[in-house]
């Protein structure tokens, strides 16, 4: 997205949200070589300064440093992930869409918020949420000294007290392993789908927004069970 | 004792009184905290908090050979939030920093360490268009 809209007309910071091991993140830079400014932040102080509680999260940031959009949800492109003998689809274009008629239009882009309209969505912060980020940063502490028992026991009650915000249940379900928190994720994303008005993310309320992110996980038999099915049908 | 704030972690001395409370000497505050103790109250960058007459003597105390102020007192005082275990304590964002800037649309300032070593404020790109983007591995 970054070198197709044109790199001389905007800087794009790509911040890596991890904390635990570092090489995680060195190993996604590595593979895309980015041309980007690229940085860690493993307290996750950005999201907080932000206020979002997922990723990806993106804001577009104009000449005079006023946010003129911000949304959670931002991937930037349509994606494939495979884990084991599955797979899970993901993401959507509407965001590189919209940030490439940001770029090229300005404030006259129709995609851009006004101050009153970004107040509007901000999330409410009260105190459980601020002690809910003062626990998580204890957990994030307590991981990166290798103490596990306590990580766990601060991700919990951060998680507790901040149900809604799923930085904190993503990072604390990685301490148990990443197939543990991608299955957590697509089974927390497709309940909160089926089964309440709330979504894994904000609608962006972007144009071609495609409001389910994430697909079922497909198995590697899920072809041959669906046309088993079909037959059957048929018959 | 360690004081996790604004993304930093600092080690700092622990008075070995009332260590139910954070106590910090006075010239650890910035560096740990963020504050400075300044005539007119206690300063976060321009913003400044002037400490209740009556809680002076009881929030700063001359014990162990230096200056300290009870910290874990002054953040309940301004409704920041705080979590410990054992002896590492983890601040919150204090509340009228954290809100104000977002609610009239102005980016809020940040300083991170790029992958290959430079510092990045993000206030240095003014005058350009900046997308900011999120991401982790998992």
């Amino acid at each position: 997205m970054y070198e197709s809209i044109g790199s001389d007309r905007f800087e794009l910071i790509s911040v890596a949200q991890d904390s635990g091991d570092p090489k995680a993140v060195g190993r996604w830079f590595d593979r895309a070589s980015p041309t980007f400014r690229c940085v860690i932040d493993p307290t996750h102080q950005i999201s907080s300064l932000f206020g979002w509680v997922n990723v990806p999260s993106a804001a577009w940031i104009d000449e005079d440093g006023t946010i003129v959009r911000s949304n959670e949800g931002t991937y930037p492109g349509e994606s494939t992930v495979r884990f084991g003998l599955g797979k899970v689809r993901f993401g959507d274009n509407s965001f590189a869409r919209a940030t490439r008629d940001w770029i090229e239009r300005g404030a006259d882009s129709e995609h851009v918020w006004s101050s009153t309209e970004l107040a509007e969505r901000l999330k409410p912060v009260d105190d459980d949420t601020r002690l809910a980020e003062a626990t998580f940063k204890l957990a994030l502490h307590f991981e990166a000294v290798g103490d596990s028992e306590r990580a766990l026991k601060h991700f919990a009650a951060a998680q507790r007290l901040a149900p809604d915000n799923w930085i904190y249940h993503r990072q604390g379900w990685t301490h148990r392993g990443a197939l543990y928190a991608g299955l957590k994720v697509l089974r927390r994303s497709n309940h909160l789908q089926k089964n309440t008005d709330r979504s894994f993310y904000d609608p962006t309320g972007l144009p071609g927004e495609d409001f389910r992110r994430f697909t079922q996980p497909e198995w590697l038999w899920t072809p041959a069970v669906r046309r088993f099915k079909q037959l059957l049908g048929r018959q | 004792m360690i004081i996790l704030a604004n993304g930093n972690t600092t080690e700092v001395a622990q008075r070995t009184e009332d260590a139910e409370r954070l106590w910090v000497r006075v010239g650890d505050l910035p560096g740990a905290t963020g504050w400075q103790m300044k005539p007119q109250g206690m300063c976060l960058g321009e913003m400044c908090v002037p400490l209740p007459d009556d809680k002076v003597e009881e929030w700063i105390a001359d014990a162990e050979d230096w200056v300290w102020m009870c910290y874990s007192e002054f953040a309940d005082m301004i409704g920041q939030q705080y979590a410990r275990d054992g002896d590492v304590w983890s601040l919150g964002s204090v509340p009228d920093v954290r809100r104000s800037g977002l609610e009239i649309g102005i980016a809020p300032d940040f300083e991170v360490t790029e992958r290959s070593g430079d510092t990045l404020r993000l206030s240095d790109f003014r005058g350009r268009k900046v997308v900011l983007f999120t991401w982790a591995s998992w």
